[in-house]
């Protein structure tokens, strides 16, 4: 009896520990986003001064992202450009990953491991170093100035983390299950589509997902390969919010701009989290 | 803001007129946001009065010249382009833009037109730039602090020491508020705003048509004590040390800040923006008095090879007449036609005449590696002040700035 | 069964070879369209750069041919050995950092209870805000009138007057340093954290009833079968950190004084800002070669059971 009452208080306390703990961690996670957003919608001159108190004290006001608005082309042309660019990156780095991961997982051809090596060696090589000569091979294509250049440097940059992704998904599932398929003269197509695609979703997910931030928050290759100010996508846009107007900076503008990106990021994630997380973990065990 | 959206439906009407407009010659022009209060308007103007039909693009002001030279590499550049004019020498050597000397010489009022504007235009004898806008800097002081402070708030100070003793008398009021700004890791905004307190003392900064930096003079060294004591006096706030331009005016358009050098475009956005700040406008002193001033805003380049110096002129020919500059003037850059600048501001703020005047003697160092030695972040000029303004070896900077600016010369020819 | 090739007179029939090589034809045709994309928009590129680090290249006018002299140039640059410096110091630090915050992390959101799967989320929230957006963020956070910490400092009393954060070297590094952690500790924790799932309970009750203690089970049995995660989240963190450039640039603007311009910074700001675009892709290349030194550096010391 007193040894069960013991457990039970040590249980308690150990409970406490752990949700003190964790709520606390949790809280200085959460703070900088919740007060980012908060700030978004205090007046413009309440939110150049200190945030104590974080919410707004004198009535919510949206005038932050009217100010917002009012840059440049108007902020839906910039968040249209920013979706663009995001949905196709998504689409062809899930397309093309795809593909290669099939490839390389389950075909044997000259130089596999090389090609391989060479792909997932690009992670190492910094982008930035070879944005002119990038530039000047969008030019010779006539895709400079271009969502679509722009795109396909993106799922490039993506490339190796994709395919690293989708050859670990492939090389997870039995090689029997394919096997049966082909016996049954399944096109190789179709064994991709209709046996293979449903084994490896997590993985598309993961990919999809990646893709979709990696494009959505880009800064550097958009700002130096768009060079039509009603291409801009949301980051470069909010370069230009932040560098301050006449030398002065309008801070609210900046978060509710911080916000505004934010925003799809954190609802895919929280949408689709069971299977990003999935799909990492997939990735992290190989 | 009201503005601003107008301008913005201006530019999108201007867009469907001129692609209406097919038969008509059409060029394109890019020119940097902070002409985004003047120059749709002036094109505007120019495009319903001429066949010649000119589509505006604005780009972030701090993106404009790297947009400008990838573009103009990759063959994708606009016709012409309103280019801040410090970089007009880098651009001219480069052989991106086409000779203007012609179309210069032939303008009849061209020994008019800003002279600072012209000399960073000019390279090798012939001239590739031509004046666009205008700012000169000038010295802005609180008036309502002033008197708080018990100062005249109708006298700006006319040299250093009045600078200082203002500057105190303000600072003393306490809370918030605070004697003197600048932004003190902006190495663009201290040449417009702390060049000039050493040429009204008589020095220099580029000597031998650029070729030579004289960066470790006495008049620099004074002029570094002079802000030096400011911060050490806490005069100034501790944002200044880590602001890099972005709220070059932030302090100032806030009532919090007695005095500070900043340029024309102040003055216009002040009234317009800023209704309840009350402020006087005046020059920029040396040690003892004088005055000098930076001449800044841009130059209007053609880039090179397109053939269409006819519209260039056409244009310029606008922007110069009594209309243009008025219309330059009424949206904040002030005039860049001496003879006729008067009247064209005659109808603003008489703060603008001081503007105007500044101009008149403002002047702009010229260097095809302007942006290597004086704007760049990384670059001696900007890290020297930051040392010497905040740092414990002002000397030492100045010394090793000096070397370092003479070497990016050196190595330029 | 199938797969058992046809013998004719002990010589395979040439069906097998030709199946053989159409499906060789097939793997190649999948990974073609990633193999033309990174051929074109990065082996050719990474080629024009090491062409150009050997010309005197401005983005406008004619490049010169100048053999190595942008190297023998680069080796006396003092900024850029001062941006090495410090980027493989903060490397070195924020990695330690990371690792310090994700592995308590994780080994907190191991365990399966109530409320863990929304603690796990929460952490892990930073992670996919672009490091842009989260940049702007705290350079608000960190400013000294409008930010959170200079102004919450002085209203608590903690001190007299306002402090510049950004104005010295070791307040501007920790705050990066903290922003950080902030943002990615929350992805290593999920990369341990799968480590940890994979360690089987069994493996861990076994070392139990050998009498192990918990820093023994965790050093003896956790992080030899963890080798592999961790191997995989140091180089991202290893390799992420060495290309650092978002923060710098939007908080501090390498400030103060150029103390915390990193290296990419660097190359940035001489092919983007000062247009030597040769210089900068020499820059880029000597980079290169430290980065693929580092990472094979790493892969050998963890392969290898006595580099643990």
């Amino acid at each position: 009896m007193a040894r069960s009452r013991t457990s039970t208080t040590h249980r308690l306390h150990e409970a406490i520990r752990y949700h003190g703990f964790g709520i606390a961690a949790a809280l200085l996670f959460l703070a900088p986003l919740a007060w980012s957003v908060l700030v978004s919608f205090k007046p413009s001159i309440e939110a150049r001064q200190p945030p104590l108190p974080p919410w707004p004290v004198g009535g919510f006001s949206v005038q932050s992202y009217e100010n917002l608005a009012q840059y440049g082309a108007g902020i839906w042309t910039y968040t249209g450009n920013s979706l663009i660019v995001s949905a196709a990156t998504v689409v062809a780095s899930v397309v093309i990953s795809l593909f290669a991961g099939y490839g390389f997982s389950r075909f044997q051809f000259p130089l596999k491991n090389a090609l391989f090596v060479l792909i997932i060696s690009t992670v190492m090589i910094p982008f930035q170093s070879i944005l002119t000569p990038l530039f000047l091979i969008l030019t010779k294509l006539g895709l400079q100035n271009t969502l679509t250049g722009i795109v396909l440097v993106y799922v490039t940059l993506q490339l190796p983390f994709s395919i690293f992704m989708m050859r670990n998904a492939f090389d997870a599932v039995p090689k029997e299950i394919e096997d049966a398929a082909r016996v049954d003269g399944a096109s190789v197509f179709a064994v991709l589509y209709r046996i293979m695609l449903p084994l490896v979703l997590p993985g598309v997910a993961t990919v999809a997902i990646f893709a979709f931030l990696a494009s959505w928050n880009e800064f550097l290759a958009a700002l130096i390969l768009l060079t039509d100010q009603n291409k801009y996508t949301l980051p470069v846009l909010m370069a230009a919010v932040r560098s301050g107007q006449f030398g002065t900076i309008d801070w609210g503008a900046v978060q509710s701009g911080v916000t505004l990106m934010m925003a799809p990021c954190l609802v895919i994630f929280l949408a689709l989290q069971r299977y990003y997380i999935r799909g990492l973990t997939a990735g992290a065990v190989k | 803001m009201k503005l601003l959206k107008i301008m913005t439906l201006a530019a999108t009407a201007l867009g469907v007129l001129s692609t209406c407009a097919l038969a008509q010659e059409k060029v394109t022009m890019w020119s940097r946001s902070t002409s985004e209060a003047f120059m749709p308007a002036l094109i505007k103007a120019f495009n319903a009065s001429h066949e010649t039909q000119i589509e505006l693009q604005i780009v972030p002001s701090s993106e404009m010249v790297q947009k400008y030279a990838t573009a103009a590499a990759g063959g994708s550049a606009p016709d012409f382009v309103s280019l801040d004019l410090v970089y007009a020498p880098a651009f001219a050597k480069s052989g991106a833009l086409e000779d203007l000397t012609d179309l210069a010489k032939s303008l009849p009022y061209f020994d008019q037109l800003s002279k600072a504007h012209v000399g960073t235009g000019t390279y090798d004898g012939r001239i590739y730039a031509l004046p666009m806008s205008a700012d000169a800097s000038v010295l802005l002081w609180n008036k309502r602090l002033f008197k708080q402070a018990g100062l005249d708030p109708e006298k700006g100070p006319t040299n250093w020491s009045e600078i200082e003793e203002a500057a105190g008398k303000v600072n003393a009021l306490g809370g918030d508020v605070h004697g003197f700004y600048f932004s003190g890791a902006c190495g663009g905004c201290n040449a417009f705003t702390f060049m000039p307190l050493i040429w009204a003392s008589g020095g220099d900064i580029l000597v031998d048509d650029g070729k030579r930096a004289t960066i470790d003079t006495p008049q620099m060294h004074e002029a570094i004590n002079f802000y030096r004591n400011l911060v050490a006096k806490g005069l100034v706030p501790e944002s200044a040390k880590t602001d890099s331009g972005k709220n070059f005016f932030g302090g100032f358009a806030t009532d919090k800040i007695g005095l500070s050098p900043i340029g024309a475009f102040a003055i216009g956005n002040l009234v317009k923006n800023y209704p309840t700040v009350e402020f006087g406008v005046t020059f920029i002193p040396g040690k003892n008095g004088g005055k000098a001033s930076f001449a800044g805003g841009d130059n209007f380049v053609v880039t090179a090879g397109r053939d269409n110096t006819k519209a260039a002129k056409e244009f310029l020919e606008f922007v110069y007449s009594i209309e243009g500059q008025t219309l330059l003037a009424k949206g904040g850059s002030l005039p860049t036609r001496a003879d006729i600048a008067a009247e064209a501001i005659k109808s603003l703020d008489e703060r603008y005449q001081i503007a105007t005047e500044a101009m008149k003697i403002g002047r702009t160092p010229s260097s095809p590696v302007y942006n290597d030695i004086i704007n760049s972040s990384t670059g001696p000029w900007k890290q020297m002040l930051n040392e010497a303004f905040f740092g414990d070896d002002a000397r030492g900077s100045v010394a090793k700035a000096q070397a370092a600016m003479q070497s990016i010369l050196d190595s330029s020819n | 069964m199938t797969s058992q090739p046809q013998i004719h007179n002990g010589v395979p029939i040439p069906r097998r070879n030709q199946r053989q090589r159409r499906k060789q034809l097939a793997g190649l045709l999948f990974v073609s369209p990633a193999l033309i994309l990174v051929l074109t928009f990065f082996v050719i590129p990474l080629g024009m750069a090491f062409w150009m680090s050997l010309h005197n290249w401005p983005l406008l006018g004619k490049p010169r041919f100048i053999w190595f002299n942008n190297y023998t140039r680069l080796a006396q640059d003092g900024q850029f050995w001062a941006s090495m410096r410090f980027t493989v110091y903060y490397t070195l630090v924020v990695t330690v950092a990371i690792f310090a915050v994700a592995f308590p992390l994780a080994l907190f959101a191991e365990k399966s209870r109530k409320l863990t799967k929304i603690y796990r989320t929460a952490f892990f929230l930073p992670v996919v805000v672009g490091f842009g957006s989260a940049s702007l963020l705290w350079a608000w956070l960190l400013d000294v009138d409008s930010g959170l910490f200079s102004p919450a400092a002085q209203s608590l009393g903690f001190t007299a007057k306002r402090v510049n954060l950004l104005a010295d070297f070791d307040t501007t590094f920790w705050s990066i340093i903290i922003m950080v952690v902030w943002k990615t500790a929350g992805f290593n924790m999920i990369i341990l954290l799968t480590g940890l799932q994979g360690i089987s309970t069994e493996v861990q009750e076994a070392a139990r009833m050998d009498g192990a203690s918990a820093w023994q089970r965790f050093r003896r049995v956790t992080l030899p079968l963890m080798r592999r995660t961790i191997a995989l989240a140091l180089i991202l963190s290893v390799s992420g950190s060495m290309l650092a450039f978002d923060q710098f640039y939007i908080i501090a603007d390498g400030g103060p004084q150029n103390s915390t311009v990193t290296a990419v910074y660097w190359i940035f700001s001489q092919s983007f800002v000062s247009f030597h675009l040769g210089y900068g892709s020499a820059l880029s290349m000597v980079l290169l070669v430290i980065l693929v030194f580092i990472s094979v550096l790493q892969l050998r010391l963890l392969r290898n059971p006595e580099g643990m």
